[in-house]
């Protein structure tokens, strides 16, 4: 039995204030599109069994356009693949927090989905001798939870499918999405499940061989860059669905091709670069991105720049880019602030004119001024005055 | 009580001294008519006769250590060649020969004790309970404003029975400390000695010195499993707890607590009896309880900087935390369940990488070696370590005053022994220096102390511990009361430590070891044939052994116990689960609980006990019910319907 797993679609996310030419958020058109391929991808793969795993929507009012999307896309696949059921929970996002909200998620039932929203529902499906335990975020969340077992005598595979926060998983960068009900090992218990579908993590991860969560499909907050450097962890690029291959949970990530990229630029060093110098190095770097960063979403993190060198940077230049790229991060960071030592440290007391040499040899100048005549200067006045002072 | 107003009685010898046998400082020879009350053991006070002055003359304390008799006659062959060769006419002498007694006695104590002088050749009396009291200098801690005397025992001899006390100060700290006591097996001397000695501290133990627990290790069969239930009592014995101001009753406050057996449920006791099971504690630690004295599970060969290295960087870096282990797995280590898969992703990576034997500076060999003994522990004491991170435990901070903490160990594993006593042992110290266990003094009984701390053998962790507290607990409070079969096998430094000393009946082979050297014969063979209830006592404040009898414990002996509570069998998995519930609440409704637990998974049931168990709610069925989990009834989905070719959808939404 061939499984698809797919979870955090964030349909209705927005983004930036780009548009469509149609007038549209054009991030929500970007995560709408990668569903669509997601779903072109799945009508080859033709899986048995589909299960979406929380947050399909990002809010629990989504937008019209999202709603007739996933509507749409949702019919493309039951007429596709007529015989594979699709099974969906409701994850953090698209959780009414008051009963009097209802749910959109019903909408989908009318297409033949099952869908999960505040209780845990087992669904057995005995042409593929499956059954599915489908826990929405809200049956977690809640004082009593179900026990995330499988039912004793019931169909030979047996596949859960719910959204929480496993604990540790993208804690270290801040990749963890804010509000999962927490889980744990013991209430996973992934040895007793043929396949555990997690939802809630943005990047594909693997809790057990058997236990995963899917990732989005797209980078979403929180922390997109963050999601990279996860990924570059696991040894993987790019975002995916999964598609598993049961008994056996033999998984594989299937990539979906994105719209645009988040390009992270090599990051530069700024210390003791003038604007102009620094002008020189943000401009090199946009010339040598591959691609180029025009409609892509990009960041240029640029470390140890003073204030005074980040008011004079070439802003026309910097408008220029951003008009080019969907997103143009300029992460400019300050240098550390010095540690000043407490009175009683060690050492001698320094003089007025070495305290003016030492500043005005670090001050930023403009690049047509001569440093060393400059700061000679400088601490000959000083000089001059003190001696004056003293006579 | 001591009884001060006993009469004078008439002398019963007179000390002698010859040049061969001169009285010194320290001994002294006396005689006493052939009808004597005087034993080995006995006490006696010798006067000198009043000076003129009107001062009294020096007042002397013996106990007796060695006797003689004999007669004028020459040679044997005297009376050989008297009664002719036929000893049936050796009555028919025409005289009868004169027979002296005669008997050693070692000083214990001299009034004035300054200057130290030797004993004087005045008359020997009989000791009364007051001369007891001064000879073993008891005055100095059964008098004053707060006195310290906890009752061991009665001296005996010729009728009189006089109590005999030790001082607290030195029995249980911050004096002396540490009480050992050694004797033949299978006479319940040991056990009874110490049950006794328990109920006697409790019932004595001064108030002005604080609380006090002890915490007993039940290493072998019932012996300590009924100690909250009342023994049958003679006359005889009442009448000396009355006589030692010690109530005759069971002890008060006891906790039981024992390990599971290895399917998680039934209780590793004897306790089993229906009416007694539901005192009985479960004592379960998980992975957190266990790494910390890893040390305990490796034996000599093992000890080496490696595997100590290892499992620190388990106990530090991995333990509870998110860990990567660099074949592309992420772990978060919370029992043995988690270390294993740890460990077969480092062994599994390893292999497959083919490229390396080591892993984080650690050698495969030391990471299979640790890996081998965490597992061992699992398995070898199933009931005892939780492989799922779930621990319960003693009452750490909250310890009772004069209650007994009994840790039934008779049938766990020799190394789940070892770690029980060097995690309860080290959680005690650690409470204790932060004074915060809830007692000033515990007193940790430990039996069978030849197998624990040997004379020889390896270095093991629990070694090192009971030398530690023997040589350090004091200061703490934390006060060993050792018992062994051979007290020349255990260690010389546990024995040495111990201020109070005590012996039952002896091995003559081990009365001829170095150790016993400063007996004197007659009393290594009192020893030797010491009757049940009796004891030789050495006490800081004693300057001699003494013998001393002590009452039967009034509390139910363990053999006893278990013909009176016969163990229950094994309960079948539901049954067992209902009784651990019922503990906590009598009111939970058996049926309700099994139709909670039916079709579950044993291990979901053992966590949610568990959990049951720590957290102690009022309503004990519907915190199971809800640590167990709802159960999500199947859903039989309905007939999908045919998604009819829609139209599609006008326009596109993007």
């Amino acid at each position: 039995m061939k499984l698809a797993h797919l979870a955090d679609l964030h349909l209705g996310f927005r983004q930036f204030d780009r548009q469509t030419p149609r007038g549209g958020n054009q991030r929500e058109a970007d995560v709408a599109e990668v569903f669509r391929r997601a779903v072109d991808d799945l009508l080859v793969q033709r899986p048995d069994l589909i299960v979406i795993a929380g947050d399909v929507f990002h809010s629990v009012r989504p937008t019209n356009s999202a709603i007739l999307f996933f509507f749409q896309q949702l019919q493309r696949v039951r007429v596709g693949l007529p015989d594979a059921p699709v099974v969906l929970v409701a994850g953090d996002h698209d959780t009414p927090r008051s009963l009097e909200t209802g749910t959109i998620l019903r909408l989908y039932e009318a297409l033949g989905v099952h869908v999960a929203v505040e209780t845990p529902r087992r669904l057995v499906f005995p042409a593929l001798d499956c059954a599915v335990l489908a826990v929405p975020h809200q049956a977690l969340a809640q004082a009593e939870r179900p026990a995330l077992r499988p039912e004793r005598g019931g169909p030979t595979i047996n596949v859960l499918v719910t959204h929480g926060k496993y604990p540790g998983v993208g804690e270290g960068r801040g990749t963890d999405d804010y509000g999962g009900a927490l889980l744990s090992r013991e209430t996973l218990a992934p040895e007793k499940w043929d396949y555990t579908a997690l939802g809630h993590y943005h990047v594909a991860h693997e809790v057990a061989p058997n236990a995963w969560y899917a990732g989005s499909l797209e980078y979403l907050a929180p922390n997109p860059w963050g999601q990279l450097q996860d990924e570059a962890d696991r040894q993987r690029r790019g975002k995916g669905y999964l598609l598993v291959e049961l008994p056996g949970a033999r998984v594989t990530f299937r990539p979906v091709t994105p719209v645009r990229s988040h390009m992270e630029l090599p990051p530069i060093g700024g210390s003791g670069l003038s604007a102009k110098e620094l002008d020189a190095r943000i401009a090199e770097a946009v010339v040598k991105a591959k691609p180029a960063i025009d409609d892509q979403i990009v960041r240029l993190l640029v470390w140890d720049v003073p204030r005074a060198v980040g008011r004079d940077l070439d802003h026309a230049a910097i408008r220029a880019y951003k008009a080019r790229a969907l997103n143009f991060l300029l992460d400019l960071r300050r240098p550390e602030a010095p540690r000043v030592e407490a009175s009683g440290a060690p050492g001698r007391r320094r003089t007025l004119p070495e305290v003016v040499r030492e500043f005005l040899t670090r001050r930023p100048l403009d690049a047509d001024l001569d440093r060393e005549a400059f700061v000679r200067l400088g601490v000959e006045y000083v000089e001059q005055a003190g001696r004056e002072g003293a006579t | 009580m001591i009884d001060r107003a006993s009469p004078a009685s008439p002398p019963v010898g007179r000390v002698v001294a010859t040049e061969l046998k001169p009285a010194t400082p320290y001994q002294f020879h006396f005689w006493t008519a052939q009808e004597t009350t005087v034993g080995i053991g006995a006490i006696v006070r010798v006067e000198e006769q009043s000076k003129g002055n009107g001062e009294g003359g020096r007042v002397v304390y013996g106990v007796v250590t060695d006797a003689f008799a004999y007669s004028d006659l020459a040679t044997p062959l005297h009376d050989v060649i008297g009664a002719e060769g036929d000893p049936a006419r050796a009555a028919e002498a025409p005289t009868v020969r004169q027979e002296i007694r005669l008997w050693t006695a070692a000083v214990l104590r001299q009034i004035p004790e300054e200057p130290l002088q030797p004993v004087p050749l005045g008359r020997v009396l009989v000791a009364s309970d007051a001369d007891v009291a001064q000879a073993l200098r008891m005055d100095a801690y059964l008098t004053g404003a707060a006195p310290t005397g906890i009752p061991i025992g009665l001296y005996t001899s010729g009728g009189l029975e006089s109590p005999v006390y030790l001082d607290a100060d030195f029995l249980l700290g911050p004096e002396a400390a540490h009480l050992n006591i050694s004797g033949v097996s299978g006479l319940a001397t040991k056990t009874s000695a110490v049950e006794f000695l328990l109920a006697s501290i409790f019932q004595h133990f001064p108030v002005h010195k604080g609380k006090i627990a002890a915490v007993c290790f039940n290493v072998k069969g019932p012996d300590l499993c009924f100690l909250d239930q009342a023994g049958t009592l003679s006359d005889e014995d009442r009448r000396r707890y009355e006589r030692l101001g010690v109530a005759p009753r069971a002890f008060e406050r006891v906790r039981y607590y024992a390990p599971f057996k290895a399917d998680g449920v039934n209780l590793n006791t004897l306790r089993t009896h229906p009416d007694l099971a539901p005192t009985v504690e479960p004592l379960v630690w998980g992975l957190a309880e266990v790494l910390d004295y890893a040390e305990v599970l490796l034996n000599r060969d093992d000890i080496d900087a490696k595997a100590d290295a290892f499992i620190d960087f388990l106990s530090d870096r991995v333990l509870n935390r998110d860990f990567e282990d660099g074949f592309g797995g992420t772990h978060r280590v919370q029992s043995f369940a988690d270390l294993d898969r740890l460990f077969r992703a480092i062994i599994g990576g390893l292999e497959d990488a083919g490229r390396s034997d080591m892993w984080r500076t650690h050698h495969i060999a030391t990471i299979r070696k640790v890996r081998n003994r965490l597992s061992n522990i699992s398995t070898r004491c199933k009931g005892l370590v939780a492989d799922d991170g779930q621990s319960s435990d003693l009452p750490w901070g909250a310890f009772a005053d004069r209650t007994a903490y009994i840790v039934d160990l008779a049938n766990v594993d020799p190394l789940g022994q070892d770690l029980v006593f060097a995690r309860v042992v080290s959680k005690l110290r650690e409470h204790l220096e932060r004074r915060d266990l809830g007692v000033e003094a515990v007193v940790v009984f430990v039996d069978e102390l030849n197998k624990y701390a040997p004379a020889d053998g390896p270095d093991t962790y629990v070694k090192k511990m009971l030398l530690d507290i023997s040589e350090r607990g004091r200061y703490l409070g934390l006060v060993l009361f050792a018992a062994e079969q051979f007290r020349s096998q255990v260690h010389r430094r546990v024995v040495g430590n111990a201020g109070t000393q005590v012996f039952g009946r002896m091995d003559m082979d081990e009365l001829a070891t170095p150790g016993y050297q400063v007996l004197s014969p007659a009393t290594k063979i009192k020893l030797a044939t010491l009757p049940i209830g009796e004891l030789m006592i050495r006490h800081p404040h004693f300057t001699q052994p003494i013998f001393v009898r002590f009452p039967r414990p009034a509390a139910l002996r363990g053999r006893d116990g278990v013909e009176r509570f016969p163990p229950a069998a094994d309960l079948p998995f539901a049954e067992a689960v209902v009784r651990q519930l019922v503990r906590l609440d009598r009111g939970v409704r058996p049926n309700l609980v099994k139709d909670l637990i039916a079709d579950r998974d044993e291990v979901d049931v053992r966590r949610a006990l568990a959990a049951v168990r720590r957290a102690r709610p009022d309503d004990v069925t519907a915190y199971l019910r809800k640590a167990l989990g709802s159960r999500v009834a199947v859903d039989a989905p309905r007939a999908r319907p045919v998604v009819p070719p829609l139209n599609p959808i006008s326009e596109e939404p993007y």
